[in-house]
């Protein structure tokens, strides 16, 4: 089910009349959740719930196990159970015929004459998000940094907790599990601000990314010409904003609904596009995966424990798997590759020609870094190789005679949009949408929700899926 | 501090007070709430191809199969009001194959042959072939999700003139508005501006909008864009008359063998694009090949003297009167025909 759809107002209606009804106690409501989360899931695919349960039950047993096991051989064999089931199933349903293509790839460079067909499975939505999250409890339990989940309720429901399920944000256990413990109710201005971010987000999505940005990505992106400079730029600047509305509009959205029912969920998103430099990219983009990635591959990795050479190899595989993490394809494998190579040369800059960063120089810093960002995005969003490369000449100015795509009006309006919105980034970098909502008299704060509001009717999305589902 | 409840009781009035200007706004401008003619809507009525027995009557085709034959008149003639699966802009190929190859389904078949459309090409990159097959792929993929979605849009489609799906001209949403806005000549686009001029109801029933028949400069803004797509037809490839055949009889021959009939029809056209068709697609290399390879009973409507003098208001589709005029002097031409001798009808 997609927030952006009007199934989901019925089943958020429902869900949240239900919740704040007094016909269940806590457990029941637990239970509700639960059972909603799954509804919300296989409204989708109904048979995919079961992998759900498996990855659930599986990760369930295996902290139980590590729990009280305190040999260390069986401990690692429950550990490597774990990830075998979670990381199969990723590998299955997401890698299978990317390894295949490749493997037929290689085989046949040899002569064999190797031909495989393709098995065309169904990628299940968000299983790359709720993969990584039960397998972060699994981890943390084997490392003794969480608490074994005390009930399996409250187990299954950090899996499957709907709000978050398809596209994270990625919760630790931690943070998340203990939530359920004790009853939850939001108050009433938690409701309300939950409310808020629920509309914001779903003004992100459904008319920034999806009304005024989409359709410049996909004619410039879609095109088999090679492009001028302006088109080439402007779609690609058009593609940074639709995939941070997109994205941060779906976080958005999941905080906001969890906030409703009294939950709390990390932010996802702080301003990416003004980030100084790209450690500072990865502690504002897609904030619990970067965590994620640092805390069970970097870190795993060696990290900054054992020199340079050491820390720079894990750096670079860390974002080469977070890249292919993102899709099955070279492409995001360049995609993270060109990350780790910004966060090696940030490295070294800051080691050979470190300099200070003041109110002055880090707007440039922070136009370079947004500059740099929208090269990788390239990769990211081109399906092959040629059109990522002649998106690039276009960008560099080598193919003066591209053709032209776009109409003036496209440019201006993806001119002014990603403009304001990197200013917009520019001077909220240090501050939040509650701080600043605090700070305006309440009309204004109205004014701006109703305008939202009026925006997204009037848009009426057609359902439009998240870009991140895909992943 | 912020003053939540405050903030939101205004922003809902806020929105109330616009949404509601913005539906009066719509209306004083002459739009009026419809049903979007989309892939759901299709979905449903080829669900129903599911449970249909052998009694019951597919019509499949382009937009001239939507807006010429007209249900009440098929039912009030047979008995049997038939499912409506011809889809704009579409070559009926891939819904047939898809009914022929995916369903037990072993009725009657109606298939419009619009030539431009039927012969055009079997290629899966072609919009006349994309646009049906997506809308099969659809009713394959489309989860409970959807059909719900679809549900509850429903009423909010009957009751709101400002939710409407169409495109172009026409267009109401916030995309469909700013797609209007032209600043400067950086990309010329040709295409002339779109009206949708049809009105389609639950089971896909569609007739012609009224204004088609009484706005001369209305119908003629339809003619520009027939004569944009058949200069655009002359300049590309031409029409593909041996592979679309051959997919179409190898399927036929499927079809027939478990026992289903198939029935071919040629709407009218008329005026310049009638005359376009002949020179593009003319009768005897295309029509007549098609029905003498088929060996199936085949009505073209120059054929008969109730139906050669009908005129489309824009060149391509008959006026809701005339729709409901063909429909009942066709089923009764095919009924005297015995074009139905397998159906129990009236």
């Amino acid at each position: 089910m997609l927030f952006n759809s009007l199934s989901f107002v019925v089943f958020l209606v429902i869900v949240l009349a239900l919740y704040y009804s007094k016909l269940f106690n806590w457990t029941g409501k637990k239970r509700m959740l639960l059972f909603a989360s799954y509804i919300f899931y296989g409204l989708w695919n109904p048979p995919l719930v079961i992998l759900l349960w498996i990855s659930t039950l599986v990760d369930w047993i295996t902290g139980k196990k590590l729990a009280i096991e305190e040999n260390k051989r069986k401990r690692v064999l429950w550990l490597l159970l774990s990830m075998g089931v979670n990381l199969g199933f990723l590998t299955f349903f997401k890698y299978r015929d990317f390894l295949l293509d490749n493997f037929t790839t290689v085989v046949n460079t040899y002569g064999y004459g190797y031909q495989t067909q393709p098995m065309d499975i169904i990628l299940p939505m968000g299983i790359s998000f709720y993969t990584f999250q039960t397998m972060s409890y699994t981890i943390d339990m084997y490392l003794k940094r969480t608490e074994r989940a005390k009930t399996f309720l409250d187990f299954a429901l950090y899996v499957t907790f709907f709000p978050q399920l398809v596209a994270g944000p990625i919760v630790r256990a931690q943070d998340l599990i203990s939530q359920f413990y004790e009853e939850k109710r939001a108050t009433v201005n938690q409701f309300i601000w939950g409310l808020f971010l629920l509309i914001l987000g779903l003004f992100q999505k459904v008319v920034m990314a999806d009304t005024l940005l989409s359709d410049t990505v996909d004619k410039v992106y879609s095109s088999d010409k090679i492009l001028n400079f302006w088109d080439a730029w402007m779609g690609t600047l058009a593609f940074s904003g639709q995939i941070f509305f997109d994205f941060a509009g779906y976080s958005t959205c999941a905080i906001g609904i969890a906030l409703m029912l009294g939950i709390i969920l990390p932010d996802n998103f702080k301003y990416p596009y003004a980030s100084l430099g790209f450690s500072d990219l990865w502690k504002r983009w897609h904030i619990t995966l970067s965590s994620w990635l640092r805390d069970y591959l970097y870190i795993p990795l060696g990290g900054n424990r054992y020199g340079v050479v050491r820390m720079y190899s894990a750096l670079m595989i860390t974002m080469l798997l977070g890249g292919l993490w993102h899709g099955a394809a070279w492409t995001f494998i360049v995609w993270g590759g060109l990350h780790g190579t910004y966060l090696i040369l940030e490295r070294l800059q800051r080691q050979y020609i470190p300099f200070k960063i003041t109110k002055w120089n880090g707007m440039f810093l922070a136009f370079t870094t947004f500059t740099c960002v929208n090269i990788t995005w390239v990769f990211f969003r081109a399906r092959e190789f040629k059109t990522a490369w002649n998106m690039i000449g276009s960008m560099f100015y080598l193919n003066p005679d591209g053709e032209k795509v776009l109409g003036s009006f496209d440019i201006l309006k993806v001119g002014i949009i990603i403009g304001l919105l990197f200013i917009c980034h520019w001077f909220m970098r240090n501050t939040s949408v509650e701080a600043v909502s605090k700070k305006i008299p309440p009309v204004a704060l109205a004014v701006v929700w109703a305008i939202m509001i009026f925006l997204v009717a009037i848009a009426q999305g057609s359902g439009e899926q998240f870009i991140y589902f895909q992943f | 501090m912020m003053k939540l409840k405050q903030s939101l009781i205004i922003a809902l009035t806020l929105f109330i007070v616009g949404i509601t200007a913005w539906e009066l706004y719509w209306r004083s401008e002459g739009f009026y709430p419809t049903l979007d003619d989309n892939e759901a809507l299709w979905a449903e009525q080829r669900f129903r191809v599911e449970k249909a027995s052998s009694n019951s009557i597919l019509l499949l085709g382009s937009s001239r199969v939507l807006f010429d034959m007209q249900l009440d008149e098929w039912e009030t003639e047979t008995g049997i009001r038939p499912i409506q699966l011809a889809f704009v802009g579409s070559s009926p190929l891939p819904i047939f194959h898809d009914v022929v190859n995916n369903t037990n389904f072993n009725g009657t078949i109606v298939v419009g042959v619009t030539p431009g459309l039927f012969f055009s090409s079997t290629s899966p990159d072609k919009d006349s072939w994309k646009s049906p097959q997506s809308k099969v792929d659809f009713y394959k993929k489309r989860t409970y999700a959807q059909m719900s979605n679809h549900i509850l849009s429903l009423p909010l489609q009957k009751n709101f003139a400002f939710i409407s799906e169409d495109q172009g001209v026409d267009g109401v949403k916030l995309k469909e508005l700013l797609g209007k806005i032209n600043v400067g000549d950086r990309v010329v686009d040709s295409m002339p501006l779109f009206h949708e001029f049809g009105e389609i109801e639950l089971d896909r029933n569609l007739t012609m909008k009224p204004i088609t028949v009484s706005d001369t400069a209305y119908a003629n803004s339809i003619i520009r864009v027939w004569q944009f797509f058949g200069k655009k037809a002359a300049s590309g490839p031409p029409p593909d008359k041996a592979s679309t055949m051959a997919f179409f009889l190898k399927d036929l021959e499927i079809f027939k063998a478990r026992g289903g009939h198939v029935i071919l029809v040629r709407c009218p056209s008329s005026g310049s694009l009638r005359a376009a068709e002949n020179m593009g697609v003319p009768r005897t290399e295309f029509w007549d090949e098609l029905v003498k390879a088929s060996q199936l009973k085949a009505y073209h409507f120059e054929d008969y003297e109730q139906l050669k003098h009908l005129k489309c208001p824009e060149e391509s589709h008959l006026s809701a009167e005339d729709a409901r005029y063909f429909t009942t002097e066709l089923v009764k031409i095919m009924k005297e025909d015995g074009a139905f001798s397998n159906l129990k009808t009236n």
